[in-house]
């Protein structure tokens, strides 16, 4: 309390921009430790400045598919609610563009099918929450179940081998413009993308104002029911995009893609300073959650270590991310308040 | 007036063009090519000896898991496809589901059906027995495929694969192949590294490295998808600039193993796979990938377990044995299949 | 009880409590007997539901001192209070609605041995407790969540009984219950008052205070106005005269002089099954009505349906003459309407957002080209209205949830403002507004209303409404039972309607 209270008080006016840039800071301070514990344990490869350039890559490339699934993550959140059912949609989406059927309209039909079901399977969601009342949770779970099953049904449970004719999706995992991997410019340009609509555009303001106060921003005219469709949709979408990272990484569609990407986006998300609460959250901050975490996995297994540990320290990241969140906010509050 | 009817005819055009789309992408989802016949699944054919000819009409009882694996799918594939190479075979498969709290009543209704004979792929062995049990107090005798019952009173014949030998089939390939090499890098990509199956195969892969003198050096596990073999491959050799030979447990993950090769353009070492798909036979033929070999792990099985089930159903004898009965536990032997003999086995890779 | 000298259990002597800004209680006394039903009686703001948290242990009092059972004491915490015997029924009653009654009779005082709770002694003792509140028909084991409310207030009440109350403090119980659900209430009132406990009972409804009250203590501005009263022969006259006439000045800009334009809002027949009735209504341009009533008389559930945030059950709603889609909010704000409505922070701000971005919740998509939201247009704009009104402290990229109540409902009123708002509606606009703020409010409304805005405006603040008001309407139990030029009310005549009282019809008599 009294520590609190002493703390210097916040300059009026600064704080919307300083909050969001500051945690962010934060978050590449993780990264940089991240990457000066690789040098204390393999100083062979990570003081080899060639190799670093090919590791970070590498971490980026892997990034890309769950980066591009948690900037949709991130509006949803943002908007107050949850998407359980992007790793389901994932699978859905990478299967559905690999049919055989599918295939032969080419790598752009592919990419055309896996936008648009992602899309439409989105879209259910947000009218399922915003017209049949259904709780965000609920309402994805339901997808997450039905959507893998559907995945499943169509795929036979088989591996969907991308066809040698489609070269461009094929290719997508090998090209590299400028010397960084397309799949990872995919991720940014998304990224990017994500920002402007964010903070640029109406449909930003809206989002925030729904998730800060959803009765204040109904009372102030804004559809909020329309609104939802379309952030699921647009969540949607982004596990259309990145199904079509998954199918060219693994050069397949399977119905057991994105296992478990829900729960990364989330957690990348809450890293990244999203709110669960709704109405606060950035771009960058979830990307960097998103890097930070492939960046762990990276960093165990280029030391030969097992799965168990990176578990373990993830978890870790988690909750002392949320615990600096709570403390920041709520010592926020006290200082500002009475 | 106007305004509405331009609105409700907009309305209406993106109603049929989404009715549209929606049939278009329905179409999508068919994964038939033309002109094929689609099973690729195995049979046996019985060439020489009487057990081909028909015997008399029997019921064959099928049950095995719903699965999300290839494998697993290429079991019922295959024991449909042998059933329906006999005229005199009813084969009646029941739905298993996704754990043993619905394969235990889709059994037992089996069961009360009076099958001649049934074939069963548990969920969970131990957790199974006592519905084999069952079935055979009832007098329908049991064809136990691959997880093993606790108890042998629940079993008629036990068919199964050799995990432990698995291992022990890569770790002599990979071995002979390094012998006398110092410090040869040998990494291991188990799947599911939580399973029984898992632990087993690597510590035949261990156990017959050690022969030769040989320890296996990076080890992370995947998960049996793609995906997660494309993710922790790509990891593992940025983390290891220089590898020797690689054993991949499973060809199912092996397509996202072999693809991460492919994308850091690594090609100093040579792997070797396990379980034996079809994919993976074509690129041991074609050499146009590091994969040398592979050790199989049949769902033949599923096949051989359908004709042996007749046999026994029919009370006939196995054609090249002494014996009158067929006997009761049948472990497959992990074979090696490389460049040289993967034609012979090309016709029983399956589709993962 | 009358007349006979029982045990004073309660005395309370100059009790005061200070919020920032505000002082709530200015000397309260109050003196409670064994065995009586003890009403308080006081308009909104008078500091009844802060006396409350005082005797319950939520506040400690400034200054005062609280005399129970003839020992002084303090309430550090609520649980204080209910060890010493008080136990408080609040109108939301604080029961777990998932749980069991027998459970909630008990809750947190489980009976139990080695850590298991006897489950059989606690539905007997929950049995007997509700059999002593002449309710032995409630099932112990039925949820709370499934009881109707007149239920419930029988559970919260054998809550407090089981916990050897002494006093039990009722805050409005009544508001939540049918009519012949608070016979009933009364009657259980009674058999408790039989048995030696005290009841402090606060109603706005002079008809009940007449029928279960003893002795009626009046409260005006955070002071006793008249202690002890008889509740049954006092007039209604002289009680209503002890709570009106405050000596808090309300700062009313002057009438302006001018007559009211076009017609803007016409309502007609409007009704809200379980809320309101046939409500029909004008509104002029630069006009101020005034609503009038008590919470619960259906007043902000009426302007919430006007303004399309609730669905009207009949009824039309035009403003100047376009006829509005029900339950329609958009199409409000469209034909010009904008509401503050009566909960600010949960209802009307997005608190963790700095200001400007409150001012222009609203309008940002005008400040926007093709979807781009342009920030430097919408701040320069919001800094317009955030110095226009004062707004304070200065600096709009504050978060708005560091503002005091009053430039929080300027940030409001500004929303509206900034949206070209042809008709406001303001429910409770001066809630948690400190007297300072309060009159520049009041100069905002007017100069708004110079400018040619029609407002509809709703207060349980009697002397506000007919301060600001050109024509007043009063509301009471869904239905609106009188109209009048401001000009010719004043104070006690509506806050008798508002009261259900009668003073209107024994004047009518005389």
């Amino acid at each position: 309390m009294t520590v609190l209270e002493k703390a210097t008080p916040i300059p009026a006016g600064r704080r919307e921009w300083s909050e969001p840039v500051k945690r962010n800071l934060g978050l590449v301070g993780v990264l940089i430790a991240i990457l000066a514990v690789g040098a204390i344990t393999r100083p062979d490869l990570f003081l080899d400045l060639d190799w670093l350039w090919r590791n970070e890559l590498l971490i980026l490339t892997q990034a890309s598919a769950i980066g591009v699934i948690t900037v949709g993550m991130t509006f949803v959140m943002i908007g107050g609610g949850i998407d359980l059912s992007v790793g389901a949609l994932v699978a859905l989406t990478s299967v559905w563009c690999t049919t055989v059927a599918t295939q032969q309209f080419g790598s752009l039909g592919m990419i055309f099918t896996a936008v648009v079901v992602g899309v439409i399977a989105g879209s259910l969601n947000g009218v399922l929450i915003a017209y049949g009342r259904l709780v965000p949770f609920i309402a994805t779970l339901a997808m997450l179940v039905a959507a893998r099953g559907l995945a499943q049904m169509i795929s036979g449970k088989l591996t969907q081998r991308v066809d040698v004719a489609n070269q461009f999706i094929n290719q997508l995992s090998f090209n590299k413009i400028l010397g960084i991997p397309a799949l990872v410019l995919i991720m940014l340009a998304v990224g990017v993308l994500g920002w402007i609509l964010l903070n640029r555009t109406t449909f930003g303001r809206r989002t925030f104002a729904i998730g800060g106060n959803p009765e204040a921003a109904r009372l102030a005219g804004i559809n909020i029911r329309r609104h939802l469709v379309l952030l699921y949709a647009l969540s949607g979408l982004c596990c259309g995009i990145a199904a079509i990272i998954v199918v060219s990484l693994s050069s397949a569609g399977a119905a057991d893609h994105g296992d478990l990407y829900e729960l990364d986006a989330i957690a990348a998300a809450i890293i990244g300073g999203t709110a669960l609460s709704g109405g606060r959250g950035t771009i960058v901050g979830s990307l960097l959650g998103v890097v930070i975490f492939k960046g762990i996995t990276n960093l165990f297994i280029v030391n030969n270590l097992e799965q168990e540990y990176q578990l373990i320290v993830k978890g870790a990241i988690i909750v002392a991310a949320v615990l600096i969140q709570q403390f920041r906010v709520s010592s926020l509050r006290r200082r500002t308040s009475g | 007036m106007s305004v509405s009817d331009a609105l409700s005819r907009r309305r209406l055009l993106a109603i049929g063009s989404a009715v549209g789309g929606g049939a278009l992408l329905a179409a999508c989802t068919s994964n038939e090519k033309k002109g094929d016949s689609g099973s690729g699944s195995q049979t046996v054919n019985n060439s020489q000896g009487d057990n081909t000819a028909p015997g008399k009409a029997v019921k064959i009882g099928f049950s095995a898991p719903a699965a999300d694996h290839g494998w697993i799918a290429a079991i019922t594939a295959n024991a449909t496809a042998q059933a329906g190479k006999y005229s005199e075979v009813t084969f009646v498969p029941v739905a298993a589901g996704k754990d043993v709290t619905e394969q235990r009543p889709a059994v037992e209704s089996l069961i009360s059906q009076k099958p001649d004979v049934i074939v069963m792929l548990p969920h969970d062995g131990a957790q199974m027995t006592s519905t084999g049990r069952k079935a055979m107090d009832a007098g329908i005798p049991v064809v136990n495929l691959d997880r093993e019952f606790s108890d042998p009173l629940a079993y008629r014949l036990l068919i199964k694969g050799d995990n432990y030998g698995m291992g022990v089939a890569a770790g002599h390939y990979i071995g002979q192949k390094l012998k006398g090499k110092t410090n040869p890098v040998i990494a291991e990509i188990p799947g599911i590294d939580e399973l029984q199956l898992t632990q087993d195969r690597s510590k035949g892969f261990r156990d017959a490295l050690a022969l030769y003198g040989l320890k296996v050096g990076p080890r992370i596990a995947a998960r049996f998808t793609v995906a997660s073999g494309q993710e922790v491959t790509a990891n593992l050799l940025s983390g290891n600039p220089h590898i020797d030979a690689v054993w991949n447990h499973d060809d199912d993950q092996g397509v996202g193993v072999l693809q991460a090769m492919q994308q850091a353009g690594r090609k100093e070492f040579f792997m070797v796979g396990g379980a034996g798909s079809l994919d993976a036979m074509q690129h041991i033929k074609a050499g146009d990938t590091p994969l040398e070999a592979t050790v199989t792990y049949s769902p033949t099985m599923a096949s051989s377990a359908i004709n042996l089930a007749r046999l026994i159903a029919q009370g006939r004898k196995m054609s090249e044995l002494a014996e009158l009965q067929v006997p009761k536990l049948i472990i497959l032997q992990s074979e090696t299949i490389t460049k040289d003999n993967v034609d012979q086995y090309m016709p029983l890779g399956f589709r993962s | 009880m009358r007349g006979t000298a029982a045990e004073v259990v309660l005395e309370l002597q100059g009790i005061v409590k200070d919020f920032p800004g505000v002082r709530a209680l200015d000397g309260v006394d109050l003196e409670v007997r064994a065995g009586e039903v003890h009403c308080l009686l006081g308009q909104n703001g008078a500091g009844k539901s802060t006396l409350i948290k005082v005797l319950s242990g939520a506040h400690r009092p400034d200054a005062g001192r609280i005399m129970w059972l003839g020992e002084e004491v303090s309430f550090a915490r609520p649980q204080a209070a209910m060890r010493a015997g008080i136990a408080t029924i609040y109108q939301e009653l604080d029961l777990v609605e998932g749980l069991s009654v027998a459970d909630n009779v008990f809750l947190g005082r489980e009976p139990a041995g080695l850590g298991f709770v006897h489950r059989g002694r606690m539905r007997e003792a929950a049995r007997g407790v509700l059999t002593r509140l002449g309710h032995g028909e409630i099932p112990v084991d039925r949820e709370v969540a499934k009881l109707p409310s007149a239920a419930k207030q029988i559970v919260s009440m054998a809550r407090a009984l089981s916990m050897d109350a002494r006093l039990l403090i009722m805050d409005e119980p009544s508001a939540v219950l049918a009519h012949d659900e608070v016979a009933n209430l009364f009657r259980v009132i009674r058999e408790l008052t039989a048995q030696g406990i005290a009841v402090i009972y606060i109603s706005h409804r002079l008809e009940e205070i007449r029928d279960i009250g003893d002795r009626v203590t009046v409260l005006k501005d955070g002071r006793t106005s008249a202690a002890n009263l008889d509740a049954k022969g006092t007039p209604t006259r002289e009680l209503v005269s002890k709570m009106t006439g405050r000596t808090i000045e309300y700062v009313f800009p002057p009438r302006p002089d001018h007559s009211p334009g076009a017609e803007l809002l016409a309502v007609e027949g409007l009704s809200l099954a379980g809320e309101f009735h046939d409500v029909s209504l004008k509104v002029h341009a630069g006009e101020i009505v005034g609503i009038a009533g008590l919470v619960g008389s259906g007043r902000s559930e009426l302007l919430e349906t006007i303004y399309g945030a609730r669905r009207a059950g009949a009824g039309t709603v035009r403003v100047a003459g376009q006829e509005l889609r029900p339950g329609d909010v958009r199409a409000a704000v469209r034909q010009g309407l904008g509401m503050a409505p009566e909960e600010r922070k949960s209802q009307a701000l997005v608190l963790d957002d700095p200001v400007y971005r409150n001012i222009t919740l609203a309008t940002f998509g005008r400040f926007a080209s093709a979807g781009f939201t342009s920030h430097g247009r919408e701040r320069t704009a919001a800094v317009r209205i955030a110095d226009e009104l004062q707004v304070r402290p200065p600096g709009v990229e504050r978060p708005v949830r560091t503002l005091s109540g009053g430039n929080q409902q300027k940030v409001v009123v500004g929303r509206w403002l900034l949206g070209g708002t042809r008709l406001l509606l303001l429910d409770e606009p001066t809630r948690g507004v400190d007297v300072g703020a309060r009159a520049e409010l009041y100069e905002v409304i007017r100069r708004l209303v110079a400018d040619g805005v029609g407002i509809l405006l709703v207060s349980s603040e009697v002397p506000e409404v007919l301060g600001l008001a050109d024509r007043v309407l009063v509301m009471r139990e869904g239905r609106l039972i009188h109209e009048a030029e401001a000009s010719t009310l004043d104070e006690h005549t509506v806050l008798d309607m508002v009261m259900a009282g009668s003073l209107l019809e024994t004047e009518n008599a005389v």
